[in-house]
């Protein structure tokens, strides 16, 4: 008896929503890290139900962090209640196409090349994998300098001759690291994403277009890797962990930080009085035809199957990509926009850009040389950016950097059954 | 219908133990027989299929540096927590013991102190430690840098970082053992040791030969198994300190077996995993019993 009570409870609230769906759709949306989104998120629920009034967007309580709402994600997906849209890191949304959770957008976007023009085409090249569509692109970030202009001018550099090339910036780190033993040159986190933004400044590619093999351990690898060693002798890098150097960066003893462009709000409102915190675009050290910087940040995929469903969800997705749902998120949030009409036209953010001038270098950044986050693939794929991250602890640690970018490149072909 | 006295007191021992067995039953032991099954097979976290792969998992774990790494570093961990949260938790019980003779209420207030770390979240802890070592800015490195001394990176050496939470372990873990040789201490009946003190043990050191650490047999036992399976099982501080890093140094079993399954999504390996730590667990625990046990008195 009580099975059957339970169940038909379960049944109705099953039905629930498929009963007022006569006269809206209701549309569940899945987002992480509350502490940068959550605002947003309800700005833009808003907006979009204003202008389309047959559409409800509830939103799921957030997830922590990208990989917490992607483990969130898999285990919904198990149990048959997936949300119909979510948000998810721009490197991870290839874990939902693997598994057959994400939907292709192609049917959808329809001409590509008009989708194009309405300022769409950054958008859909974050979210590509061979010639599909599988996420649209929201919100991006890039790897950025973020400069101490106060610890500049004490080791006597300055900021309108700024060095644009990494030998001038570790010869500058130097000085600043040579000013009290509690002040540090320069400091770049171990990690996959800045490895790959380095080798895209010297102009490589971790892997070729069709993801068949590794080239990170060519010239322009191996002088990425070199930096992580000069950063160490020469520029003075501390080895800390990537919480220790975003309380230092602020604190106003570390003099240059590479980091990611998203991490502007955080570290102007730490460092406050204590000195302007600069950012600087990354220097780019080959033929700018090939450079890129793999772009960070969020993207959206489609989870509902119900064709009603994901005509709602398109919907909601091209309002939160157009000028008008881009123009909130950039406001709020601080990240760059994936629409080119918004990055080109001063009458969206033009009034944003005077009040936050230190935006503009990322943004510009990511303009003109946004490339992917290349996602290593198949079932080692995340595993190997720890291996990529340990060995460049080691180069940081003088070991050499050609031996060991090359030994590297092979275990990693091998875990990923590239040979 | 009456049923003969046996068959009722068979019946109520079922009532009293069926509910617990049931639920160790479905809580427990299905568990443990779905993960091995799971860790003979490749499955991804969320993935629509699987495949067998038979032994493949466990001779990655056994070739896999990786790995070997995280067993040596949680064997090397629980070698340094082990022997010093017990012999730090009897020092400072035997000290509280005889100062709360003489002072009770300074006994007391130094009693809470050293439980604090156990009632404390770790995870908030962690953020305190993470304050406390930092390497430029934090107070102790600051205290070094006033005596001219410049303090290493704690917990981003690669060298030093296990030690470092070896130390944060045994701080957290010697409140729960003072507390436990507390209880043990308070329970050795004084005449005991009037009657050492007859037969001619009067030194304290003779006296804590002769009666205390004997009477404290069951206890150290009790201490030893709690402190060694804590130990086996670090996880918190890893988290949320180190996440395993620099470069594995910190990386525990733990600690791989979580970011195996829920951040690299493998599932399959990660049950291996557990799998060997299960077994390693369960056979400390059976060494210990087997063994200690015939050793300790009781009555």
């Amino acid at each position: 008896m009580k099975k059957t009570l339970f169940a038909a409870a379960l049944g109705l609230a099953v039905l629930a929503p498929g009963i007022a769906s006569a006269e809206e759709t209701t549309i569940r949306l899945h987002y992480s890290i509350p502490t940068i989104w959550a605002n947003t998120q309800e700005k833009l629920a808003t907006a979009f139900m204003a202008a389309n009034p047959d559409i409800k967007v509830v939103l799921d309580g957030p997830a922590d962090s990208y990989e917490d709402g992607t483990q969130r994600l898999l285990r919904e997906s198990v149990a048959g209640r997936l949300p119909d849209v979510a948000y998810v890191g721009l490197n991870l949304w290839r874990v939902l196409q693997d598994r057959g959770l994400a939907q292709p957008l192609d049917p959808f976007i329809g001409d590509m090349k008009a989708f194009d023009e309405k300022g769409y085409g950054p958008a859909v090249r974050l979210g590509q994998y061979k010639d599909q569509t599988w996420a649209l692109g929201v919100s991006a970030s890039t790897l950025v300098m973020y400069v101490n202009p106060k610890l500049v001018e004490q080791a006597g550099g300055s900021m309108a001759s700024f060095p644009t090339d990494f030998d001038g910036i570790i010869k500058l780190a130097h000085k600043i690291n040579a000013l009290s033993p509690t002040t540090d040159g320069i400091w770049i986190e171990p990690h996959d994403w800045r490895f790959q933004s380095l080798l895209g400044a010297y102009g490589g590619r971790p892997m070729t277009d069709d993801e068949s093999n590794i080239t990170f351990d060519n010239p322009a690898g191996i002088a990425a890797a070199s930096l992580y060693q000069r950063f160490a002798t020469e520029g003075g890098m501390k080895s800390y962990g990537s919480s220790e150097a975003r309380q230092a960066f602020p604190a106003g003893t570390l003099g240059i930080m590479l980091e990611s462009s998203s991490l502007l709000n955080r570290f102007v409102e730490g460092a406050g009085d204590k000195f302007d915190v600069t950012v600087l675009p990354m220097p780019v050290m080959a033929p700018t035809d090939k450079v890129y910087f793999p772009t960070g940040g969020s993207g959206m995929v489609m989870l509902a199957t119900d064709p009603a469903r994901q005509n709602a969800v398109w919907r909601y997705m091209t309002f939160v990509t157009s000028p008008a749902g881009e123009k909130i998120i950039v406001e709020n949030t601080g990240y760059a926009p994936t629409n080119s009409i918004l990055v080109n036209d001063d009458s969206y953010l033009g009034s944003f850009y005077a009040a936050n001038p230190q935006s503009r270098p990322a943004h510009q950044q990511i303009a003109r040389f946004a490339g992917p986050w290349y996602a290593y693939p198949g079932d080692e794929g995340v595993a190997v950016n720890d291996l990529i991250g340990a060995a460049l602890v080691n180069v940081a640690e003088g070991a050499n950097p050609e031996t060991t970018i090359k030994t590297l490149a092979e275990t990693v072909r091998t875990r990923l059954g590239m040979q | 219908m009456r049923l003969s006295r046996k068959s009722r007191s068979v019946l109520t021992d079922i009532w009293l133990v069926g509910p617990a067995t049931c639920a160790m039953i479905v809580l427990i032991f299905i568990p443990v027989i779905i993960v091995a099954l799971m860790s003979f097979t490749d499955y991804q976290f969320g993935a629509r299929s699987f495949n067998w792969v038979g032994w493949q998992n466990y001779i990655v774990m056994l070739t896999d540096p990786t790995a070997r790494h995280a067993v040596t570093n949680t064997l090397v961990y629980a070698a340094i927590v082990i022997p010093a949260s017990i012999f730090l938790g009897l020092i400072v019980a035997l000290g509280l013991h005889h100062l709360a003779l003489k002072t009770p209420r300074f006994a007391s207030g130094l009693r809470a102190a050293y439980f604090l770390p156990v009632a404390a979240t770790l995870v908030a802890m962690a953020v305190v430690w993470q304050m406390l070592l930092h390497p430029s800015l934090g107070l102790l490195n600051q205290l070094l840098a006033a005596m001219g001394q410049q303090g290493p990176a704690w917990l981003s050496d690669r060298g030093l970082v296990l030690y470092t939470l070896a130390v944060i372990g045994i701080w957290q873990s010697v409140g729960y053992n003072m507390v436990l040789f507390l209880a043990g201490l308070a329970a050795i009946p004084s005449d005991l040791y009037d009657a050492a003190e007859l037969d001619g043990a009067g030194s304290g050191w003779n006296r804590f030969w002769t009666v205390t650490w004997p009477m404290l047999g069951p206890t150290t036992l009790f201490v030893t198994v709690i402190t060694a399976t804590g130990a086996f099982r670090v996880f918190e501080t890893v988290a949320t300190l180190t996440k395993g890093g620099p470069a594995f140094a910190s990386d525990v079993l733990v600690y791989a077996m979580y970011r195996e399954g829920f951040v690299y999504f493998k599932a399959g390996y990660s049950s291996a995993l557990t799998i060997v730590f299960f077994l390693l667990v369960l056979l400390v625990t059976a060494l210990k019993f087997g063994i200690l046990e015939k050793k300790v008195h009781y009555k």
